[in-house]
C-alpha cells in the first residue's frame, strides 16, 4: 500500500515506535535510582520494504523489541569481588569485636594489670610484714585474674554471638536459592528467543548478587534462559527450577558444620569448601581464629599459675597453716598422681621428688617430715603418708567424683611445707596463691584472702625450721618470674606470650582490614564498570526524550502533511 | 567510559565517606593524645609499646625498690657510724685507763662509763626502720641484741700463771661485779690461804684456806674452785666476774631487695657480725663486758689488751661502713641510670604512641580543606544537568 495512505500508515507507525521510545525513556528515567536495574533500549528497525516496479520502498520504521543494556562477565566479576568483600567485612566486624577486648591502648589492658602484679609483689618484698602491702598484692591478683576471666568470658560470648548469627544467614541463603529457581521458572515461561524479561532477569542477578554476599557461589547461563548455582566446592545450589538447601549443625568438638542437602535426601557437609561470603567469614572466626586466640589466653592462664604456685607452695606467710585443702583433685584415689588426666596440673609433678613438712607448736617447738613422691604416689598414699606425720592429721574430701586432700594440725599446732622437688604441692593446689587451670577459672585462693597473713613471702629454713618474719626470698623469686621466659609459652616471658597474643589479633583483625579495603576496590571498580553498561544517565535519557519527541513531533506533521495531500486530491472534484 | 548516575552519586558518596573517616580518625588521635585507637591500627607498633609500657613500669617498681634499698642502707650506715663514734669514745677512755697513773676508784668510775657505752651500744644495735629491727637478719620482729640474765665468768688467771681456778653457783645480785682473789700465804690448794676483793682491791675480806672447793665468795652465791694440782703463790691474783651477757637474737640472713632484672642488692646488715653478741673475734658486746671487768678489777694490763681489741674491731667496722657507703654509691647511680633509661622509655613511647599535634594539627587542616572543596566540587556536579537547560 503505497500513496497517501501508505504514508500515513508510516507516519502512524513512526508515532507508535517513537511514543514507545519515550516510554521506555520514561520507565529508564524513573529507575534511575533503583539497585540492579539495567537501563533499557526499544530497538528500533526498518520495516520490510514494499515492493514497486521502481524498486523497494521504505515502509517507515518498526520495534524489534526491547533490549537491556547487561554485560554478564562484569556482573560476573563483581558477584564474586561482593563475596570476598562480605567475606572479610564480616571478618573484620567479628574480629575488631575481639580485639576491643585486647585494646591495649587504652589503660587497665591486661598487660599493665600484669605488671601492676608483679610490682606488688615487688612492694611485699620490700616490706613482706606489710598488711598493707598483703592487701594491695591481693587487689592486684583479684583484678588480674578478673581480667582474665572477663576476657575468656568475653571470648566465649563472641562466638556464641556468632553461632546465632550461622542460623538467620543460612536461612536467608536458602531464601535467595528458592527465589532463584522461581525466576528461573518464570524466565522460563515467559521469554521467546526474541523477546527477554528484562525486570525479571534484572531481579534474578539482583538475588544472586545478594546470595554472593552471603556464601561463595559459581552461576552459569544454561541455554534455555535458567541460571545454574552451585557453591565453591561444585556442590548444586539452583539447578533450573530447583534449589536445594543448607543446614547447620553444631560438631561434637563444637564447630559449625553446613549440611547440603541434595536430591533425594543425600547429604554432604560443605563446610571445608565454603569460599568467601559473611557466612565462611563467620565460621573462620568462630571455629579457628577464636578458639587460637582462647588458646594462648588460657595457656597463658596456666603458665601464670603454676609458676607463681609453684613458688608460692613452698613458701610460708607470717603465720603457719593450721588448715589447707587442695585446690584441685582427683577422679581416684589410688591412681597414681603423675600424669593424673583428671588432676589439671598432674602432668607437672616430677618423680621422684620430695618436699618436707614442718610442725610446729605453740611455743615454737618444730619438726620436719620429708615426704617422698614417686610416680607410682596416689592421693590415699599422700594423705597416708602426712597422716603419719606427729600432730598433723590428713584425709581426703569427696565430693561426687572429686577427691581432695585436706591437711589440718593437730589443736595448738600449725604446719608449713618446704623444698617441693616434685611439684606435687603445686599440682594439688596445696598453699597456692591462684586457683583455677585457665583464663577463666583463674581466681586468687580464698584461704589468702580471708588472712593475707598467709601470702607467702618468705621459706620456711628447710633444716631449722625457721620462718622469721621478714624472709622475703619467695617474693623475691616471684618478682623475678616476670622476666623469666616460660617454656610452655613457647620460650617467651609472659608479658612477651600475651605481646604476642595481641599483636596476633591486631594482625588478623588489620588484615581483614587490608583485605576488605582492597575488595572495597574492586568491587567499587566493577560496579562503576557495571553501571557504565547499565546505569541510567539522566543526561542520555533526556536527550533521548527530546529525540523521540521530535521524532513524534516529525511524524505527527506527517500525517498532517498527508491529510492537506487527501485534501487537496478531494478538492479537485468540486 | 559512560558515567551513569549511579556512577556520579556512589562515588561522591565513597569519597565524602572516605574522606570523614579520614578526618574523625585525625580528630580522635587528637582527642586522646594517641596514635592508635585499636590494636589493629598498627599491631607491630602497638605490640612494642606494650613492650615500652612494661619497661617503664617495670623501671619504675626498680626506682621505688631503690628508694626502700637506700632508707635502709642509711639508715644501717647512720646507725654504724654513731655506734664508731661510741667506740670511739670507748677506745679513748681505754686508753687512758689503761696506763698506770689511775687509781682503782677512778677505774671503778669509768667502769660505770663502760656500762653505760654498752647500753647505748646495745639499744643502738636494736634501732629500727619502719617498725623493723635493721640488724636481726630476717627476724625483724626480734631485738637483734638482748640483755640476758646475770652469768657468772670463768676466772681470768693472772698471765703467765700455770695454776687454775673454775667458778660456779647461782647470782644472786642485781649489779655487775668482779671480784679479785689474791693469794696471802702460798702454797699448795688446800694449804694456800686467798682473801676476796668486790672493790678492785680498795678493801679485802677476811683471809680462808684454799680448797677444791666449792667456797663461797661474797655473798651474792657466787663460788670458786681452785685447782687440785695448783700450786699458789703469794701474791697472785686471778678475777671472776658477773654480768649480763648481750646476745644476738637475730639470723644470719640478710635482706635483699630486687634492684633490676635478676640482680638484688644486699640492703641490710647481720647484726652478730657488725656489731656482736655471738662471740668470735669482733663482739664489741664481749669485749666491753671484759674492758668493765678489767676495769672493776683495777687490771690495768689487761684494759690494755681490750685496747687493742677495741680497735680492732673498729677496723673492722670502719670496713663495713665503707661497704654501706659503697651500697649507697651504687644506689645513686643505679637510680640516676634509671632515670636516663625512662626517659629514654618515656621518649619512645611518646614518639611510638603519642600523637604529634604539629604534624596532627597540619594533617586535619589539610583534610578539613580536602572536604571542604571535595564537597564544593560534588554541589557542582550534582548540581550540572541537562534538565536546567531544557
Amino acid at each position: 500500500m503505497s500513496g497517501i495512505l501508505g504514508l500515513m500508515d508510516i507516519a502512524k507507525r513512526a508515532l507508535a515506535a517513537n511514543q514507545l521510545g519515550v516510554e521506555v525513556t520514561g520507565n529508564n528515567i524513573s529507575n534511575v535510582n533503583t539497585p540492579g536495574y539495567s537501563r533499557q533500549r526499544a530497538i528500533f528497525e526498518t520495516s520490510p520494504a514494499l515492493p514497486m516496479p521502481y524498486g523497494p520502498l521504505g515502509y517507515g520504521v518498526r520495534v524489534s523489541g526491547i533490549e537491556r543494556a547487561f554485560d554478564p562477565l562484569v556482573a560476573a566479576r563483581l558477584d564474586q569481588n561482593t563475596s570476598m568483600l562480605a567475606d572479610y567485612q564480616a571478618r573484620k566486624a567479628d574480629l575488631d569485636q575481639v580485639a576491643s577486648l585486647f585494646n591495649e591502648t587504652r589503660d587497665g589492658g591486661l598487660s599493665q594489670l600484669l605488671s601492676e602484679f608483679w610490682d606488688a609483689w615487688s612492694d611485699l618484698a620490700n616490706n613482706p610484714t606489710g598488711s598493707g602491702e598483703r592487701q594491695t598484692l591481693l587487689g592486684q591478683a583479684q583484678t588480674l585474674a578478673d581480667a582474665f576471666s572477663f576476657r575468656a568470658d568475653q571470648l566465649v560470648q563472641a562466638r556464641n554471638d556468632i553461632t546465632m548469627r550461622i542460623g538467620p544467614i543460612i536461612e536467608e541463603i536458602n531464601t535467595h536459592a528458592a527465589r532463584i529457581a522461581q525466576l528461573n521458572g518464570e524466565i522460563q515461561a515467559i521469554e521467546t528467543p526474541e523477546h527477554h524479561a528484562n525486570d525479571l532477569r534484572d531481579e534474578r542477578q539482583s538475588e544472586l548478587n545478594q546470595l554472593s554476599e552471603l556464601i561463595g557461589i559459581r552461576y552459569y547461563t544454561t541455554g534455555d534462559g535458567t541460571i545454574n548455582v552451585t557453591l565453591a566446592n561444585g556442590a548444586s545450589l539452583v539447578q533450573s527450577m530447583d534449589s536445594y538447601s543448607l543446614r547447620y549443625e553444631i560438631t561434637p568438638g563444637d564447630t559449625v558444620a553446613v549440611i547440603w542437602q541434595g536430591p533425594g535426601g543425600t547429604e554432604e557437609d560443605v563446610t571445608s569448601g565454603l569460599n568467601g561470603g559473611e557466612l565462611s567469614a563467620h565460621i573462620a572466626v568462630r571455629d579457628t581464629l577464636i578458639p587460637q586466640f582462647q588458646n594462648d589466653l588460657d595457656s597463658l592462664a596456666q603458665e601464670l599459675i603454676a609458676g607463681v604456685n609453684t613458688l608460692h607452695s613452698q613458701g610460708v606467710g607470717l603465720e603457719m597453716l593450721t588448715t589447707a585443702t587442695s585446690s584441685y583433685f582427683v577422679d581416684s584415689t589410688a591412681a597414681p598422681l603423675q600424669n593424673n588426666p583428671s588432676l589439671a596440673f598432674g602432668d607437672r609433678i616430677l618423680a621422684p621428688g620430695q618436699f618436707t613438712v614442718h610442725v610446729e607448736d605453740g611455743s615454737g617447738g618444730t619438726a620436719a617430715t620429708v615426704i617422698n613422691i614417686t610416680s607410682t604416689t596416689s592421693l590415699a598414699d599422700l594423705a597416708a603418708a602426712l597422716d603419719a606425720v606427729p600432730n598433723l592429721n590428713a584425709a581426703i574430701v569427696t565430693n561426687g567424683s572429686e577427691n581432695r586432700l585436706q591437711i589440718t594440725a593437730a589443736s595448738g599446732y600449725s604446719f608449713g611445707v618446704s623444698a617441693d622437688t616434685s611439684n606435687v604441692l603445686m599440682a594439688l593446689g596445696v598453699n597456692n596463691f591462684f586457683t583455677g587451670d585457665n583464663a577463666w577459672s583463674l581466681g586468687v585462693n580464698n584461704a589468702l584472702v580471708s588472712d593475707p597473713d598467709l601470702i607467702a613471702a618468705g621459706q620456711i629454713d628447710t633444716l631449722s625450721g625457721a620462718h622469721p618474719q621478714g624472709d622475703n626470698r619467695t617474693a623475691l623469686a616471684l618478682v623475678e618470674l616476670e622476666n623469666q621466659t616460660v617454656t610452655g609459652l613457647g620460650g617467651l616471658t609472659f608479658e612477651d606470650a600475651y605481646r604476642q597474643l595481641v599483636t596476633d589479633i591486631g594482625l588478623e583483625a588489620e588484615e581483614a582490614g587490608n583485605k576488605q579495603d582492597f575488595y572495597q576496590g574492586l568491587v567499587d571498580q566493577f560496579t562503576e564498570l557495571r553501571d557504565s553498561v547499565s546505569g541510567v544517565s539522566l543526561d542520555d535519557e533526556l536527550t533521548n526524550l527530546i529525540r523521540f519527541q521530535r521524532a513524534y513531533q516529525a511524524a505527527a506533521q506527517m500525517i498532517s502533511v498527508a491529510d492537506e495531500m487527501l485534501q487537496a486530491l478531494l478538492g479537485i472534484k468540486e | 567510559m559512560r558515567v551513569s548516575m549511579p556512577t556520579i552519586f556512589n562515588n561522591i558518596q565513597t569519597q565524602l565517606q572516605r574522606l570523614v573517616e579520614d578526618l574523625q580518625h585525625t580528630n580522635a588521635t587528637i582527642a586522646t593524645g594517641r596514635k592508635y585507637q585499636q590494636i589493629s591500627d598498627n599491631p607491630l607498633e602497638v605490640g612494642a609499646l606494650i613492650g615500652l609500657d612494661r619497661d617503664s613500669t617495670q623501671i619504675t617498681q626498680y626506682q621505688r625498690n631503690l628508694d626502700t634499698a637506700y632508707d635502709w642502707l642509711a639508715a644501717t650506715e647512720t646507725t654504724l657510724t654513731n655506734i664508731n663514734q661510741l667506740v670511739s669514745s670507748t677506745a679513748a677512755l681505754a686508753e687512758q685507763m689503761a696506763t698506770g697513773t689511775y687509781t682503782a676508784q677512778q677505774r671503778a668510775a669509768a667502769a660505770q662509763q663502760v656500762q653505760q657505752y654498752l647500753e647505748e651500744f646495745m639499744q643502738m644495735g636494736n634501732t629500727r626502720y619502719q617498725g623493723h629491727y635493721l640488724l636481726s637478719g630476717y627476724k625483724i620482729d626480734t631485738e637483734p641484741f638482748a640483755e640476758q640474765a646475770f652469768a657468772i665468768q670463768p676466772p681470768q688467771m693472772q698471765a703467765g700463771s700455770t695454776n687454775t681456778a673454775s667458778s660456779s653457783g647461782a647470782y644472786t645480785g642485781t649489779e655487775s661485779v668482779t671480784y679479785m682473789v689474791e693469794i696471802v700465804a702460798a702454797g699448795a690448794t688446800g694449804a694456800a690461804t686467798y682473801r676476796v676483793s668486790e672493790d678492785g682491791g680498795q678493801t679485802w675480806s677476811a683471809t680462808n684456806t684454799t680448797a677444791v672447793g666449792p667456797l663461797a665468795i661474797g655473798s651474792d652465791g657466787v663460788q670458786v674452785s681452785f685447782g687440785a694440782a695448783s700450786n699458789w703463790s703469794a701474791g697472785e691474783r686471778f678475777t671472776i666476774s658477773v654480768y649480763q651477757p648481750i646476745t644476738y637474737q637475730g639470723d644470719n640472713n640478710t635482706l635483699d631487695l630486687a634492684i633490676g632484672r635478676g640482680t638484688t642488692m644486699q640492703v641490710s646488715q647481720v647484726g652478730s657480725e657488725v656489731v656482736g653478741g655471738a662471740g668470735g673475734g669482733n663482739d664489741l658486746f664481749q669485749i666491753m663486758a671484759q674492758l668493765k671487768s678489767n676495769l672493776e678489777a683495777n687490771n690495768a694490763g689487761e684494759v690494755g689488751k681490750r685496747l687493742e681489741e677495741l680497735r680492732d674491731y673498729q677496723a673492722h667496722l670502719t670496713a663495713v661502713i665503707a661497704g654501706q657507703g659503697a651500697a649507697l654509691n651504687r644506689v645513686e647511680i643505679k637510680q640516676n641510670a634509671y632515670d636516663t633509661i625512662q626517659e629514654e622509655v618515656t621518649q619512645s613511647i611518646a614518639k611510638k604512641g603519642d600523637t604529634d599535634l604539629v604534624e596532627a594539627a597540619n594533617a586535619m587542616a589539610s583534610k578539613q580543606l580536602a572536604y571542604q572543596a571535595a564537597l564544593q566540587a560534588s554541589t557542582m556536579v550534582m548540581n550540572l544537568s541537562l534538565l536546567n537547560y531544557l
